[in-house]
């Protein structure tokens, strides 16, 4: 299916579950850490955001798959 | 008679190839491709991301059972990684990050993450790479991990903890910076972050271990959508976050200039005139700092290329497009001593800055404050910037700082003994020098200032 045309790296192949255990901790504490900044009203907004967050808004024409 | 040449970057991936047709750039696709092409397009993947323009458009110009050839749409002048300020590599890293995500969750993966796969087009970074989407195969890891990491986490990370020059290492490195490197340049404090150390440290760990295995039968790696969703996102929000810490002072650098604010008043309007005058289209600006002289140009240019050696002017330029949503300017780092060479295979893989400009043939050239330091700073002669100048575009607009500019005077103080070598920087000696080259059409001075400013043409 995947053209082999450069060398992915076994070892970085292996390592990316315990790579996603970590991400996923700490994608969690900081979501948990989002929520009680937002309880105590400590949120502050991020008023020169450069850049998008990582979500592509899809076209009106495409509404094919989930 | 047409002329067919296959483009000498387009090799390594067997889907398919770049080549040239009578200078416009098209793209064969090979049989082994005509499957993800036909899926990318029915699903509505590739609208979607050209209607976001996250990736280069592209018209199918022919199908046949061999081939299919696609023309992308035309990017004027590419710019590489090594050529990025801190922000820009930094919108590519995100750019390819989001584009895994939107592949994930529409059942594709990105097959490589190369920097390289990345161009600067109407003022932001888009994907150039048409065929590196491939279908995604349930719980495999991602082919493109590694390659992100020594392409774009590495370098910024590097910048982050020594400073924007670390860019310029993926010049050297063009399939990335090793990870063991990568991980032996960071601080030990780098260990101590759960994200960098195993994204990083870890990984390199792992590389080492695993690198004598040529038999290829350890076991095959498993990875949930969702596990790979979890490291795709951390990398995003990890990079977005990431600043350098460099104290960026281009902000006020036309305060600490040494003319009066009617002085800059003068000059952008004699600039403006001339643009005006010439009817000129497209501009480069050497050592053009933040943009802000074109920025003073009234004409609509179809397209400026502004650059300069330091990346923090460079970085600031590219967040005020982002702020005006313009359109027209390219900004990139470059040291005019030490311009891009051809690099890769056959030398020939990625173009010289040379080879770019004039290919791109920009009509004029502005040179503004920039003679004294080629000249002081680099030693390099009147005759030897003038064949530089002449070899990309046909008019030249040049400031010359005179002897008795404060600038100028600071340059030569510097040289202490060897100042008296430097007695040929004087307007009479450049007038004559870029003589040989160019017609001098007109000749201002700037008033209250030392500077003056000509319009030239290439003989």
């Amino acid at each position: 299916m995947y053209s082999l045309y450069f060398d992915p790296g076994l070892g970085a192949m292996i390592i990316q579950s315990i790579v996603a255990a970590v991400a996923a901790i700490l994608l969690f504490s900081k979501n948990i850490m989002y929520k009680v900044k937002v309880f105590l009203g400590m949120d502050k907004k991020e008023n020169d955001d450069l850049f998008d967050d990582i979500n592509v808004k899809d076209s009106d024409t495409d509404k094919t798959s989930k | 008679m047409t002329t067919i040449s296959k483009h000498s970057a387009s090799f390594r991936d067997p889907s398919g190839y770049v080549f040239l047709d009578d200078g416009v750039i098209k793209r064969t696709i090979n049989p082994i491709y005509f499957k993800q092409y036909e899926a990318l397009n029915t699903s509505g993947f590739f609208k979607a991301l050209f209607d976001n323009k996250l990736l280069v458009a592209h018209k199918e110009v022919s199908a046949t059972a061999e081939k299919i050839i696609i023309q992308p749409e035309h990017i004027p002048f590419i710019t590489y990684p090594y050529e990025w300020s801190f922000n820009q590599y930094k919108e590519a890293a995100l750019l390819t990050l989001k584009l895994q995500k939107y592949a994930l969750e529409h059942g594709f993966s990105l097959k490589d993450a190369s920097a390289f796969n990345v161009a600067f087009y109407k003022g932001k970074a888009i994907f150039i790479d048409t065929l590196s989407f491939d279908f995604y195969v349930e719980d495999s890891p991602w082919r493109g991990y590694k390659q992100f990491i020594s392409h774009f986490l590495g370098p910024l990370v590097l910048s982050h903890y020594h400073g924007a020059q670390s860019i310029k290492l993926i010049s050297n490195f063009i399939d990335g910076i090793p990870i063991k490197m990568l991980a032996s340049m960071l601080p030990f404090k780098t260990k101590l972050n759960p994200f960098l150390y195993t994204n990083i440290h870890l990984l390199a760990k792992f590389e080492d271990k695993h690198s004598q295995d040529y038999k290829g039968e350890s076991k095959a790696s498993i990875l949930s959508k969702k596990a790979q969703l979890n490291i795709v996102q951390s990398l995003y929000d990890y990079i977005k976050n990431l600043t350098l810490k460099e104290h960026s002072e281009w902000g006020d650098y036309y305060d600490k200039t040494n003319y009066s604010a009617s002085a800059f008043i003068k000059k952008a309007t004699i600039i403006n005139q001339w643009i005006d005058t010439l009817k000129t289209n497209t501009i480069i600006d050497i050592g053009g700092n933040d943009g802000t002289f074109v920025r003073k140009i009234e004409r609509q240019l179809q397209q400026a290329l502004v650059c300069d050696i330091d990346n923090n002017a460079v970085d600031f330029n590219f967040k005020t497009i982002k702020e005006n949503k313009e359109t027209y300017m390219t900004p990139f780092v470059l040291d005019v001593l030490n311009p891009s060479a051809s690099i890769g295979f056959n030398n020939t893989e990625r173009l010289s800055f040379l080879n770019r400009i004039q290919a791109f043939a920009p009509e004029a050239t502005l040179a503004l404050a920039v003679i004294h330091h080629m000249s002081l700073s680099g030693n390099v002669s009147f005759k030897m910037s003038a064949q530089f100048f002449e070899s990309f575009s046909k008019y030249l607009i040049i400031e010359f700082p005179k002897r008795e500019d404060s600038w100028v005077q600071r340059l030569l103080d510097s040289k202490t003994d060897f100042k008296d070598y430097f007695d040929f920087y004087n307007i009479s000696n450049f007038e004559k020098e870029y003589s040989s080259y160019f017609d001098i059409i007109e000749k201002l001075a700037i008033q209250d200032t030392h500077r003056v400013l000509y319009l030239m043409k290439v003989k």
